[in-house]
């Protein structure tokens, strides 16, 4: 029996807008021609590693990654070391980046090209508590559905939609809603990924109404900060982080579009969504489900072959709705980017000549500061062994050094004497 | 090392401020030194000083800075450099 397949394209229109790009739109037809003739030039192998950071060029090494039967691996970070890890890690693997030559494609086919819907299409990977990275296997299935089912709960009623996301399309919220809304459920997605408030106005200023904004919590308090004007908005999502109901009030008020959240994971996409100024309960998306069972958590849903495990702290309301009362204290998410504060402390440990240390998040801080006790280094050298294996973002400020660290009687470090040390 | 300009000090205050870089004192950044990187003798900005930079900078000296823009990405490079985008961009309004 011949698997089944699923269209790279779903209701496939050669001549609809899959994506804007400098020169202007790239139609479903053009797109589909780019990719199959992308498949064929692609190196030997079973894993690209997708670092393309114009998002056009990463749908398009995506796709034909999947066209030639390979799979896509997302590292959370394009470091060098988190690279030269994953290679050393996946044999027949390579690097695909926006330097790729772009094939001059052939015939616009008549109907989209498929894919087996159990093709692993991307691996993403979350830092682990332990060092490696975990990695997460996606269908092309779950990809599309997830994408589908999304779409459908934040806008039902519209037909296409362009998107503009300041987020990277190697990260799971990006790739759901910047690509595979693109793929899965009609829009188009600009090239880009905007960063200053102006990139962002001029991005959404280069495609067509209705537009969707894709964010993040830093990106739009420095849009609402800037006071800058944008074209007209119909929906504003935000993630990664809690967005506070007042920011979320003010940007409703300046922008005229809603505000919405999305609560979401790695291993499952999106789960669920809430209007951030009106109310702090998530719902989740058609068809899923929370549930608890002796302390844990999980969260099933139809499209997803296993129950999500949630790991913060939550209240459950009903089967569809439940609050946070806590986050997971060990992961930091900042503008699109994670990590594990236990996984950068063991990098941190790692560093020779360092006898011991920690790296913590101060109250209400976006970065991570670090206490170390390392007698032969100064600080600034410290940081130096770190920045090659961490995203800049993460890298601790302040790295203090200390003569030794405030271990209780059972080994552990009471934040509060860590927060009087770095205050001293 | 060179001394600051007068232009150079005034932004060196800013960032200092609005960063809230506890310990540097904007008198001492020196001019040609590098902003971001954790080479020796950088700043050691990153992405998230960026976009507070570009903000303090919109609202006091009314200068847009873009990613897309190459002039932008090089004023980044120093002090110096980043001062002299700022005066161009201002003359130029």
């Amino acid at each position: 029996m011949a698997a089944s397949t699923l269209p790279l394209i779903t209701a496939y229109h050669p001549s609809a807008v899959l994506a804007w790009r400098a020169d202007g739109p790239v139609t479903q037809g053009t797109f589909a021609a780019e990719a199959l003739a992308l498949a064929q030039q692609l190196p030997q192998g079973r894993y690209a590693i997708n670092l393309c950071e114009d998002r056009y060029r990463f749908m398009l090494g995506l796709a034909a990654v999947c066209l030639r039967g390979q799979s896509n691996l997302l590292p959370a970070s394009n470091a060098p070391a988190v690279v030269e890890a994953l290679l050393q890690r996946y044999p027949e693997s390579y690097v695909l980046n926006d330097s790729m030559a772009v094939a001059s494609a052939g015939k616009i086919p008549a109907r989209a090209p498929r894919i087996a819907a159990d093709h692993v299409a991307a691996i993403a990977f979350t830092s682990g508590s332990t060092g490696e990275p975990q990695a997460h296997a996606k269908s092309w299935r779950v990809l599309m559905r997830t994408a589908q089912l999304a779409r459908k709960v934040f806008l039902p009623d519209i037909d296409a939609v362009n998107v503009v996301a300041t987020v990277p399309p190697q990260h799971m919220y990006g790739l759901e809603t910047s690509v595979f809304f693109a793929l899965a459920a009609n829009c188009a997605s600009h090239h880009a990924k905007p960063f200053f408030p102006a990139d962002i106005r001029d991005a959404l200023a280069a495609v067509p109404a209705p537009r969707l904004l894709i964010s993040t919590p830093i990106h739009l308090r420095a849009l609402m900060s800037s006071g800058i004007v944008l074209p007209p908005v119909q929906l504003i999502i935000s993630a990664t982080a809690p967005l506070t109901a007042e920011l979320a009030t003010q940007l409703e008020h300046a922008l005229g579009a809603p505000v919405r959240e999305i609560y979401g994971c790695t291993e499952a996409g999106s789960m669920a969504s809430r209007r951030s100024c009106e109310t702090d309960q998530w719902q989740l998306h058609p068809r899923m489900r929370i549930s608890s069972q002796q302390d844990a958590v999980s969260i099933s849903g139809a499209h997803l072959s296993e129950a999500i495990t949630v790991a913060d702290d939550v209240e459950i309301s009903s089967a569809r709705r439940f609050r946070l009362i806590g986050r997971n204290a060990d992961m930091l998410k900042v503008a699109g980017k994670r990590a594990s504060l236990s996984d950068l402390t063991q990098k941190l440990l790692a560093v020779p000549g360092v006898e011991d240390g920690i790296l913590f998040l101060p109250d209400g801080a976006a970065r991570p500061a670090a206490l170390v006790v390392a007698p032969s280094l100064a600080e600034s050298e410290i940081l130096r062994a770190l920045a090659p294996q961490v995203d800049a973002v993460f890298l601790p400020r302040p790295l203090r050094k200390v003569a030794q660290l405030p271990r209780n009687e059972l080994g552990k470090l009471p934040y509060a004497r860590l927060m009087e040390l770095l205050a001293s | 090392m060179s001394a600051q300009s007068a232009e150079e000090l005034a932004l060196a205050q800013l960032l200092v401020q609005s960063l809230n870089l506890d310990g540097i004192e904007p008198g001492a950044i020196a001019p040609d030194a590098a902003l971001f990187g954790q080479n020796p003798g950088s700043l050691g900005l990153d992405s998230i000083d960026a976009l507070e930079i570009a903000l303090a900078i919109s609202q006091k000296y009314g200068v847009e800075l873009k990613s897309d823009d190459e002039a932008t990405k090089k004023s980044f490079a120093s002090l110096r450099a980043l001062s002299a985008f700022v005066q161009q961009k201002r003359v130029g309004q």
